[in-house]
């Protein structure tokens, strides 16, 4: 069972210091919130998603386009029952759609579309340990920068124990296709038990492992992947720097790129 | 190189990590008397001290590879020790080949098999460049091929003069060593030259060690000498002139065998992993009739797992089918079949999650809705048979190893399915568990259960089986009776399996025995 993100590719993103796409994360989540028309939004989420085909990430956005498109459209059809605007379209009781408030949610689907693409590129082009090093080197004390790779390396570790587990119990009479939604939460405790006791004694093992390879947590070492930044990085940096002003200047010195103003 | 043996819970694992004081450190407890490194008080420092001069390499290897890369798991340590950069490039490059990972170097250590990941979690040890290396039951996951690998590796080190403590439950692994100690009841009851131990049956035994089946031959037929391997057994027999060899016949293999009514039929199998898109198994065609006793054998990553998740419908094929009382498996619920088909998983722990071992027994029957009455008969039943009779209020998690297998399989078998898949039942059990556990599927056999074991235990297979289906590259490569199989060692060569010791004697005389039992009245016939 492969549920590991990282691609193993070699385009300019996947050379740029974690440092940079760090950063560059930020920049892009900031700019997904600027504008709420969305024309606009259309126009930063096309950004994005070029990085992630120069970046030779779409076989992950595959793998995830079900969460994607779910996002996408619970969103467009939420959010017009929710946020009110002038021009009205239809209405029934309560229940009132306008077209900007119908606009707004197409430019919040994108949204949040974006957030989840932006963070798939970043975990498509950097190694967990590349992710730690530049942590360490923005400041970050190494246990908590540790620790925080350490959990997001877990997680498919706990997936494939988690999906033996499930056979297992299938095996031995464990009916998962029939019952209701309470006899179902029932179900839950025959998986949940072992692999909560995996994952103490897999932790404890690890830990072990750690102090027997010489780790202590706070104490100095080489960094093997030792972070550079280069020309390319800073020029990413500005690149970015100069959407973001561009951005700003778009949204608030031209009054241009909302659909509904007063919302964020 | 010093091999220490003993049988499950004498205190080998325990001794292991106070070599470089994860006991006591992490583990507490009373701690009495010291153990010194080259001179340093183990206990007196922290462990990422004494790792510079003492490597562990643990039983169990998953947890050990967290990395995301082969380069980066061997990097790790020297990261610790702040070598630099260049330094650990070098060892790196210098290890790589030395343990035949050159090939390997940007894999994600998840992808590698067995046998490379236990190759792995050495080599990240080894480029901390420790003097002494302690490894806990390296061998226990691994086929016969990834088991004389460790070996290769261990006689490399100790050419390069780095001390090696090595731990196991099989004595092969004792042969080579400069020292073996056998350890009882957390105390360390002999230590000398392997010759002297391994041929000492009454002291073996009594530390719950498997006897070297060649020296319990040559006891048996009040044979001189004691040889450890074939190739001695052999030159022995020879010199003296013990045995005549005979002419061993293959039988035909045109005429078909007849037995009882089919009861797993797999009709041009193909399974495709949907995640990594590998072929796992191609064209597959096999019967198995009511009642046999069937092992499957073959590498690491052979497919055996693959092929025997079909019988019971945890898979579905990509091709072909897998008939079940000659309906396909996919028309089945799960409840259906679960009633025919009982699925023994590896690792016990991957489904015990009971209070007591009385539910954990009756847990699949309930789910099933039998009836409160007959769930109490069949759960006696189940642990009577596999002798955990008084063990029902016991807390499951706190059993032994041993004893948490035969909850599992207890709860398996309280179902009552006619046939029982079983993968992996000896890993990591000492000799007498072994014994014990693979008796007890015997019984079930002579009931007229249908048993499939999934096994890289040559002996295992041999001793129990009377069916071999040896498994290669996701294909079959041999199937057949166990004998005949384990006759053609050519042709298992391919699979790169070879019999134990005891067989190849057993195929250089031409006997049919496979059993120190069979061969020694063959002999005196």
């Amino acid at each position: 069972m492969n549920i590991f993100l990282y691609l193993e590719r070699d385009t300019w993103v996947q050379r740029l210091d974690p440092r940079t796409k760090m950063i560059g994360l930020l920049i892009l989540f900031a700019l997904c919130l600027y504008f709420n028309h969305p024309l606009y939004m259309a126009g930063v989420s096309g950004g994005i998603l070029a990085i992630a085909i120069s970046a030779r990430a779409l076989p992950n956005l595959g793998r995830l386009r079900v969460i994607l498109i779910l996002l996408f459209v619970s969103s467009a059809l939420m959010w017009p029952f929710f946020a009110r605007g002038p021009t009205l379209l239809w209405s029934w009781g309560p229940f009132i759609v306008s077209r900007e408030s119908l606009l707004y949610g197409i430019a919040m689907g994108l949204r949040l579309d974006s957030f989840v693409i932006t963070g798939l590129i970043l975990l498509s082009t950097t190694r967990n340990e590349e992710l730690t090093n530049g942590l360490i080197r923005m400041g970050i004390p190494y246990p908590v920068a540790f620790a925080f790779s350490t959990s997001l390396r877990l997680i498919p570790t706990l997936a494939g124990a988690g999906a033996t587990i499930i056979q297992a119990q299938i095996s031995r009479g464990l009916d998962l296709e029939s019952g209701n939604i309470f006899r179902r939460m029932g179900k839950f405790i025959p998986q949940a038990v072992p692999l909560f006791l995996y994952a103490i004694r897999y932790t404890n093992q690890l830990a072990i492992a750690l102090e027997s390879r010489g780790f202590s947590p706070g104490s100095k070492r080489t960094l093997y992947y030792e972070p550079r930044m280069r020309k390319l990085d800073y020029a990413v940096i500005v690149l970015l720097g100069a959407a973001l002003a561009a951005g700003l200047y778009i949204r608030w010195g031209l009054g241009l790129g909302v659909i509904l103003p007063g919302r964020l | 190189m010093v091999v220490v043996l003993g049988h499950g819970g004498a205190g080998k694992s325990t001794l292991c990590a106070s070599m470089n004081g994860i006991v006591p450190h992490f583990f507490r407890g009373q701690y009495r008397g010291r153990v010194t490194v080259k001179g340093l008080e183990v206990a007196r420092h922290k462990v990422p001290e004494i790792s510079r001069i003492v490597g562990l390499v643990l039983q169990d290897f998953e947890p050990q590879l967290f990395s995301t890369n082969v380069e980066l798991e061997m990097a790790f340590g020297p990261e610790n020790l702040c070598l630099p950069r260049q330094e650990i490039e070098s060892r790196i490059r210098h290890y790589l080949p030395f343990l035949g990972l050159e090939n390997f170097r940007r894999r994600e250590p998840a992808s590698l098999s067995g046998g490379q990941k236990q190759r792995l979690a050495i080599s990240s040890v080894l480029t901390m460049e420790p003097e002494v290396l302690v490894m806990d039951e390296p061998t226990t996951d691994l086929d016969p091929e990834g088991r004389e690998e460790v070996q290769t590796i261990a006689r490399r080190l100790r050419e390069q003069g780095r001390t090696l403590l090595v731990v196991d439950c099989e004595p092969e692994t004792g042969e080579n060593a400069d020292q073996v100690w056998l350890m009882r009841e957390g105390q360390l009851v002999a230590r000398g030259v392997p010759r002297e131990i391994l041929t000492d049956i009454p002291r073996l035994k009594s530390c719950g060690i498997k006897v070297p089946k060649l020296v319990e031959l040559f006891s048996e037929m009040r044979w001189p000498g004691r040889p450890l391997t074939a190739r001695e057994a052999i030159a022995l027999i020879e010199e003296r002139g013990l045995a005549k060899t005979r002419k061993f016949k293959l039988p035909d293999p045109s005429i078909a065998r007849t037995g009882g009514a089919s009861i797993l039929k797999v009709e041009d199998l193909g399974y495709l992993y949907p995640a990594h898109r590998i072929e796992a198994l191609r064209e597959i065609n096999l019967n198995i009739q009511e009642g046999e006793f069937v092992a499957l054998i073959g590498q690491n990553g052979s497919g055996k797992t693959t092929l025997a998740k079909h019988f019971n419908a945890l898979l579905k094929p990509t091709s072909g089918r897998v008939l079940l009382r000659g309906k396909p498996t996919t028309e089945y619920t799960h409840r259906e079949i679960s009633r025919l088909v009982g699925y023994v998983f590896q690792n016990p722990d991957h489904q015990i999650f009971c209070n007591t071992v009385y539910e954990e027994v009756a847990f699949g029957l309930k789910m099933l809705g039998e009836p409160p009455s007959s769930i109490e008969k069949q759960v006696s039943s189940a642990l009577e048979t596999v002798g955990l009779t008084g063990y029902e209020k016991k807390v499951p998690f706190a059993l032994g190893k041993g004893e948490r297998q035969r909850v599992a399989v207890a709860s398996v078998l309280a179902i009552q399915p006619e046939v029982l898949v079983l993968d992996e039942p000896t890993t990591g059990l000492d000799d007498r568990h072994q014994r014990s556990l693979m008796e007890m599927l015997k019984n079930l056999h002579r009931e007229g259960h249908t048993i499939i074991i999934i096994t890289h235990s040559m002996e295992t297979a041999a001793e129990y089986a009377g069916r071999a289906i040896v498994m290669k590259g996701g294909s079959i490569l041999l199937d057949g009776p166990t004998r005949d199989v384990f006759a053609r060692e050519d042709r298992l060569k391919e699979a790169s399996l070879y019999p134990s010791s005891l067989v190849q004697v057993s195929n250089w005389l031409g006997t049919r025995g496979l059993t120190v039992r069979q061969l020694a009245e063959e002999l005196r016939a």
